[in-house]
């Protein structure tokens, strides 16, 4: 199976301690892996460092093609790579701004943007937040708010960090629906999560950070909250 | 109390005449201090930025260093710029005393240490995951920086009025390095010390009420942005 990008020899210290040291980790297109660990395991750390957000003590990137240092490859996983944070950041602005922010930056004008975010806004149903203050909105819209403004941008991986924490069972329910409909159309994803139960379905791989060393757990292993089949995946693909 | 409610009726008599006098020395101010701001403000909001959000070394001793500078009295700063630009001193060749380039050089380095540490702690309280959101959604650091001050935008606006109300009240540095030439360097607080030394106390006053309303309508703009910034935060 070919790669999407592989990390080699992770390793990070903070304030003295060991925190991360991964030997290897591969991320095949289009999957969805999920990532638990404990509070303070390390999630967080390896989805900023893998995004180009934490510099690492070292790590090595295998991306399209190229053997690179963690640092010369910043700039490019920077650009490709979303991570988004577990409680999602909006700009102070309007939800249809947020959703535009990444799509100015690539330069594009604003026509196309204004068409691609009013798709954009359609496609998550949050047309009739378009102009509303970000900032006024609750946790669970800022976090598809997050959601749409990473997707619009087509990029090809998509770290999220504890995505459906603290929200509630309606919230969680439209956020990992957000998450299928992403992942079915080409997006590989990351999630990291103590509740894997919410996500399940999407699950196509489960690494697990202990003592700052990952462990895949395989369907072998029989972890009954992950399923080893996508069980309800396919049938929402077509829509 | 007489003289003085007659010098003071005088006073607005001599603004709301335009006397031409008075207006020369109230746009002098001006030009002086918003050029000092204007040039001081990029440097300072960037310095500032870099001590808030990168670690390198030194980065505590520059933080002293400017909240140090906080605090130096305009006098010396005039005194320190005197000596550098009198004309055996190592700028003397530049020609820039007692010219308002000079008094713009002043209330830039009165100006700078103030800047610096109040966009500091603006951007010191700024959310990390602000900027990384816009690195991460495709944003160049030269990007990032700008949404990042958007961002911390009222902060920033406070500092700069902050620094703004610094220069143009300050006597001590544009006397020394000024030298209150009419129609050359007299700007509002010379003026004002000069004209009450006269006993021209309607010059002075008019002057002053002037100073007021510029410290009165800067006080009530920061306030009212600052109020609407807390809106959603
Ligand atoms: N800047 C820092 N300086 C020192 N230690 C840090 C720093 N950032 C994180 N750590 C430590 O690194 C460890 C891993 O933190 P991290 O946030 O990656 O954990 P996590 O798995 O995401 O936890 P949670 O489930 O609570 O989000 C923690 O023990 C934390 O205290
Ligand atoms: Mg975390």
């Amino acid at each position: 199976m070919s790669n999407l990008i592989s990390y080699k020899d992770i390793s990070i210290s903070l304030s003295g301690r060991l925190i991360l040291s991964i030997d290897q980790l591969a991320i095949p297109f289009r999957q969805c892996t999920l990532l638990t660990g404990r509070n303070g395991s390390g999630k967080t750390t390896l989805l900023k460092i893998m995004s180009g957000l934490l510099k690492p003590d070292s790590a090595h990137i295998a991306y399209q093609g190229l053997n690179l240092s963690w640092r010369q490859a910043k700039p490019y996983i920077q650009k490709d790579i979303i991570y988004l944070h577990q409680q999602p950041y909006l700009f102070d602005s309007t939800v249809f701004n947020n959703i535009a922010y990444g799509l100015y930056r690539n330069g594009e004008n604003k026509t196309s943007v204004h068409k691609k975010v009013n798709q954009a806004l359609e496609w998550a149903n949050l047309s009739h937040l378009a102009h509303q203050p970000a900032n006024s909105l609750s946790g669970g819209e800022k976090q598809r708010v997050a959601l749409t403004r990473a997707r619009i941008l087509s990029q090809s991986l998509l770290l999220l960090d504890e995505p459906t924490a603290s929200m509630d069972s309606e919230s969680k329910q439209q956020t990992s629906l957000l998450l299928q409909r992403l992942n079915a159309e080409g997006l590989t994803i990351i999630i990291s999560s103590h509740e894997s139960h919410t996500v399940s379905h999407l699950i196509d791989r489960h690494l697990h950070l202990e003592n700052g060393r990952m462990t895949e757990i395989n369907n072998a292993s029989q972890n009954n909250k992950v399923t080893p089949f996508k069980t309800t995946k396919n049938t929402l693909t077509n829509e | 109390m007489n003289d003085l409610n007659q010098a003071t009726i005088n006073a607005f008599q001599l603004l709301l005449s335009g006397n031409s006098g008075i207006w020369e020395i109230i746009s002098l101010s001006f030009s002086v201090s918003l050029s000092a701001i204007l040039i001081a403000s990029p440097f300072a909001l960037i310095i500032a930025f870099f001590l808030a959000f990168f670690q390198f070394p030194g980065r505590r001793i520059l933080i002293s260093v400017f909240n140090t500078f906080m605090s130096v009295p305009a006098v010396i700063i005039g005194l320190a710029l005197y000596l550098l630009l009198s004309r055996s001193g190592p700028f003397g060749d530049l020609q820039l005393l007692f010219t308002s380039k000079a008094m713009i050089i002043g209330q830039i380095l009165l100006s700078f240490p103030l800047l610096v540490a109040m966009a500091h702690a603006s951007f010191q309280a700024a959310d990390r995951r602000a900027w990384e959101t816009a690195i991460t959604l495709g944003a160049k650091p030269y990007r990032a920086f700008f949404t990042l001050a958007h961002e911390v935008r009222f902060g920033l606006i406070a500092a700069v009025v902050a620094g703004f109300g610094r220069v143009i009240a300050e006597i001590g540095c544009s006397m020394m390095v000024g030298g209150n030439i009419l129609h050359a360097t007299r700007n509002i607080p010379t003026a004002i010390a000069l004209e009450t030394s006269k006993g021209e106390f309607s010059h002075g006053i008019a002057l002053g009420i002037v100073l007021l309303v510029l410290a009165l309508g800067l006080n009530a703009g920061v306030s009212m942005v600052q109020g609407k910034g807390g809106l959603h935060s």
